[in-house]
């Protein structure tokens, strides 16, 4: 067991006091921000990411990790006490959820779903300690051809299956990959596409796109809509539960960690498509059929599980082979690389001290989590009155502070306006903010990959599916192109009212 | 609905935008010298891959919006579908946001960062102007004071540069 003494080392690494204080800041901070209203995941960690470059890699790790559970603990929050539509991952959460609420069980829906990810949150982990050891023992082979087969798959799979429509994801995949090809060409030290704004020559930070293409994207585009009612909140005390909700949870918990780490761990597996599934599942198992659709605990128990493990299963590709297959993975990703890490094999290898105290660190920030969530939950809920232009100012407030910081120009300040615009328009026409932000950060590495392959190939372009798995790959990259029939498949079990 | 008609005028500039950024990917690394051909590809390779795929992927959106397909607006917690598009509301907030980034460097953050949260939330239709600028001059107070003072980020202190 070679792993599990690494994760005896990793936990040493996270459990000294200074980086529980970052663990500690880290979880908090991101269920403050996870629970605003109109902010995801995905948005919480780009938001937060320009405070984790001052404190040293390890602790702002171990701090990142944090931020991501958190982000994930806070949505749920979100999505049963405020009786709005929020983002698709969480949207079954609040179908279920919110009515619960509404009866007076908000409590217990609560209760459910913190606990719920705490047990699939702490499974998932280990099963990630598990797998991702594993996946890097057979990953220590590839070759460049086998890693640019891995980016098509995941550049082709996010677009498929994580948006609606095919034509556009490929045209925001085909956004993203331009935005990332901006600046000086790492092989010939050539600059492409700078328009001779010298601040361009080091390519666009990732920081600036993932704040433009989400927070300020989305302060503009809720600008063009605001809703001017005033936000209704349901009213909640301290989440718990009794005997029998416990026994109608349980079962649903692990069912949901079941379906969401495999499914988070695949390139555009994401967290959408093993809630659903839960969803479908639990309607299906249940004893209580009738309460379904009017607050059953199973329906937010299932997939809320499903939602934390397929969070842990992203991590699985990230770290071992450092392949994004989420937002939120791409912009985890970016925060290695500001490091000057690159996540795969050689991580691993060369930093087992740092991989190993952020994953004991996960055990850690889901512990906490538990702990703030249940007696807190009362304060969470009156973060949800904050008024909303309040909130979108200080939502772009913090996306100038944090750009502006990263390298002191106001030049950056405008590129992230101009991204926030593409944003905003990519939001308003239904084009997915996925795999634009999937492209930006692995485009660049499939490029080198693509050009490494085929200078060893000498120009022989067969060079990149004679390797078996990059031949496997590649054709299951083609079969995906097929998914979204596939997709609406799966759709048809779950209520209309949820796809509208 | 009676601006069915504009909307899908207005997805047609944003599929234009996609086949069009195409184009401009091909042709602003078209002119680019390095010799490449010895060691494999040169830079000219992968732009030429993604600016094919735009161009490729822009035909089908223009296609798929002529004939009648439209991307679902995104959800979110405060976006009111019904509500039709609120354009003072964006336009005030983007003349505002490139207003900070423009004073920054002269008025120093704390000063433009308050101008900034003031502006846009009075564009977002805050009430109350007092109220919303005692909490616009502590936010941004606060934020310098942790961030400059307490994690070591550079932010310019400009107008207030000595005072504080």
């Amino acid at each position: 067991m070679d792993s599990f003494r690494l994760l005896l080392d990793g936990f040493a690494t996270a459990l000294t006091v200074q980086n529980l204080l970052y663990a500690l800041l880290g979880v908090t901070l991101g269920t403050l921000v996870g629970v605003l209203p109109g902010i995801g995941p995905a948005m919480t960690v780009a938001l937060l990411l320009p405070i984790t470059f001052t404190v040293p890699p390890a602790s702002a790790f171990i701090m990142f990790a944090g931020i991501y559970y958190g982000g994930m603990y806070g949505g749920s929050t979100t999505s049963i006490l405020l009786n709005t539509p929020g983002e698709s991952s969480s949207m079954i959460t609040a179908l279920e959820g919110n009515k619960m609420a509404r009866r007076g069980r908000a409590a217990q829906a609560l209760a459910t779903a913190a606990i719920g990810s705490f047990v699939a949150g702490t499974i998932a982990t280990a099963l990630l300690v598990v797998a991702a050891p594993a996946v890097v023992d057979f990953a220590i082979s590839f070759g460049p051809e086998d890693y640019f087969a891995l980016a098509v798959l995941a550049f082709i799979m996010c677009s498929a299956v994580l948006s609606r429509s095919l034509v556009r994801g490929l045209a925001s995949l085909g956004i993203g990959l331009a935005i990332g090809l901006v600046g000086i060409d790492q092989q010939t030290g050539q600059a492409r596409l700078t328009l001779g704004i010298p601040q361009l020559l080091d390519g666009i930070d990732v920081v600036i796109i993932a704040v433009g293409l989400f927070a300020v994207g989305e302060a503009l585009y809720v600008a063009s809509r605001l809703r001017h009612a005033s936000p209704d909140v349901v009213p909640v005390g301290r989440a718990w539960m009794g005997r029998a909700d416990w026994s109608r949870s349980w079962r649903p918990w692990l069912r949901g960690t079941a379906l969401g780490f495999p499914i988070g761990a695949l390139p555009g597996g994401g967290a959408e498509i093993p809630t659903f599934l839960s969803y479908a599942v639990e309607k299906r198992l249940t004893r209580h059929k009738d309460e379904f659709g009017s607050g059953a605990i199973e329906g937010v128990a299932g997939p809320e599980a499903a939602n934390n493990a397929s969070a842990a299963g992203t991590l699985v590709p990230l770290l071992s082979l450092g392949l994004p297959t989420s937002a939120t993975a791409a912009i985890m990703l970016a925060a290695f690389q500001q490091y000057g890490l690159q996540p795969g094999p050689q991580l691993f290898t060369h930093n087992p001290a740092l991989v190993w105290g952020m994953v004991a660190s996960l055990f850690v920030g889901n512990v906490m989590l538990l702990v703030l969530n249940l007696p807190l939950a009362p304060l969470w809920a009156r973060l949800l009155r904050i008024p909303r232009p309040y909130l979108y100012a200080g939502i772009v407030f913090f996306a100038g502070l944090g750009c502006y910081a990263v390298n002191n120009s106001w030049v950056d300040l405008v590129i992230l306006f101009v991204l926030g615009l593409l944003g905003f328009a990519m939001r308003r026409f239904g084009l997915p903010i996925a795999p634009a932000v999937i492209g930006v950060i692995l485009g660049p590495m499939a490029e080198i990959q693509l050009r490494r392959a085929l200078a060893i190939g000498a120009g022989d372009a067969t060079v990149l599916v004679r390797s078996p798995i990059a031949a496997v790959l590649l054709t299951v990259a083609v079969l995906a192109l097929l998914a979204p029939l596939l997709r609406r498949r799966i759709s048809r079990d779950v209520p209309s009212e949820v796809r509208r | 609905m009676a601006n069915a008609g504009l909307r899908q005028k207005s997805e047609l500039v944003l599929a234009g935008l996609v086949l069009g950024l195409g184009i401009f990917v091909i042709a602003g690394t078209a002119g680019i010298t390095a010799a490449g051909s010895a060691i494999g590809l040169g830079p000219r390779f992968f732009p030429f891959l993604v600016g094919g795929a735009l161009i490729i992927v822009g035909g089908c959106y223009i296609a798929d919006v002529l004939r009648g397909g439209r991307g679902d607006p995104e959800e979110s917690e405060d976006v009111d579908e019904s509500a039709g598009s609120d354009w003072r509301a964006v336009a005030l907030v983007g003349g505002v946001f490139l207003g900070f980034a423009l004073l920054l460097d002269l008025l120093g953050f704390i000063v433009a960062g308050a101008l900034l949260f003031a502006g846009v939330a009075w564009a977002l239709g805050a009430r109350g102007l007092p109220r919303t600028m005692a909490v616009a001059v502590v936010l941004s107070l606060g934020s310098y004071l942790i961030f400059v003072k307490g994690m070591g980020v550079t932010l310019p202190a400009g107008i207030l540069e000595g005072v504080i």
